[in-house]
């Protein structure tokens, strides 16, 4: 496998300053385990020192069994041309975290809007974490793994009575 | 001869051609674009695409609707000036089609928009379209 110098260097950097896991996946690619109190300041050193401008994705994955989130930061530098991923844990039932809204601006902004309107993610300090799609929603966040889209949708919207929609229950 | 109410003559007046105002949804438009070309061509039958509710005569409503989309739908409609006709071109706007078990779609248009007709398929035929309008002609020939 080929690791560039620069992949090096800048895990050296992140682990002379952070307690963190870090590897390199391959070529053009780092992952940093981080524990989510130290997230805003990685994100801020990675940012600032490293160069990392570009926040491209940020995702949330469920792990019902661990009652965990990982929240998932991809990060673009534009003059290395490397992708970091920042993961970190954030507890499921109530799911807290301070906001890169600061750091990354409004890009960053609408990512956590929409990770708040899919899996409930309360981002500390996003200044507008009003619903995108889901205008008066009073369910549960539906990206659990544990919400039951389908006997929501037959409580909801349909009725056995009803000749045509009386199919929709009892198939899974 | 039999005299005409004056209701009829405003709608023989307003029926030369119908101008339809579409709101279509992910693949809705797909829907009635083989209308729009020279196969089907729905000009020919005096069927126009306007870009305002308030020039509509008809609205064409397609695609599944969401729960935010239905809002502007209702919207849309609001603004459509008298006299109105919606139709649903499509399974997905009637039923939720494919979608009947997301959490997001909303399955029985009539619960939020009085619709005066339902054109099924997926996509509809053509023709299908056509028998639709042509109905509503017809509708306006028979009045009294």
């Amino acid at each position: 496998m080929v690791e560039s110098v620069r992949e090096k260097e800048i895990i050296e950097n992140i682990t002379k300053n952070f307690k963190v896991d870090v590897g390199i996946q391959r070529e053009r690619r780092i992952w940093v385990k981080s524990p989510s109190e130290d997230l805003i300041d990685l994100c801020m050193f990675v940012k600032n020192k490293l160069g990392f401008k570009h926040l491209s994705a940020l995702s949330v994955t469920d792990w019902p069994k661990k009652g965990e989130y990982e929240l998932t930061y991809h990060i673009w530098s534009y003059d290395d041309k490397i992708l970091i991923t920042i993961k970190t844990m954030v507890d499921r039932e109530n799911p807290e975290i301070e906001t890169v809204s600061k750091i990354w601006g409004e890009s960053s902004q609408i990512h956590e809007r929409e990770m708040h309107e899919l899996f409930g993610v309360k981002f500390k300090g996003n200044p507008d974490l009003s619903p995108l799609f889901l205008e008066d929603w009073d369910g549960p966040a539906p990206f659990r793994k544990d919400f039951d889209w389908r006997e929501y949708v037959r409580n909801e919207y349909y009725s056995k009575d009803n000749d045509r929609e009386s199919a929709y229950f009892g198939r899974d | 001869m039999s005299e005409e109410s004056p209701q009829k003559k405003v709608m023989k007046r307003l029926i030369k051609a119908i101008w339809v105002f579409n709101w279509f949804n992910s693949c809705g438009f797909c829907e009635l674009v083989p209308l729009v070309g020279s196969r089907w061509d729905m000009e020919r039958f005096g069927i126009i695409v306007v870009g305002n509710p308030r020039h509509a005569d008809v609205l064409f409503i397609a695609g599944y609707q969401t729960l935010k989309s239905i809002k502007r739908a209702q919207r849309i409609y609001e603004q459509t000036s008298e006299p109105k006709v919606v139709i649903a071109l499509g399974s997905c706007t009637m039923t939720g089609g494919m979608y009947w078990d997301s959490y997001n779609t909303i399955k029985r248009l009539e619960d939020y928009l009085p619709v005066t007709m339902y054109i099924p398929g997926c996509p509809p035929r053509p023709e299908a379209v056509f028998e639709a309008v042509g109905k509503i002609f017809k509708h306006v020939e028979e009045m009294k």
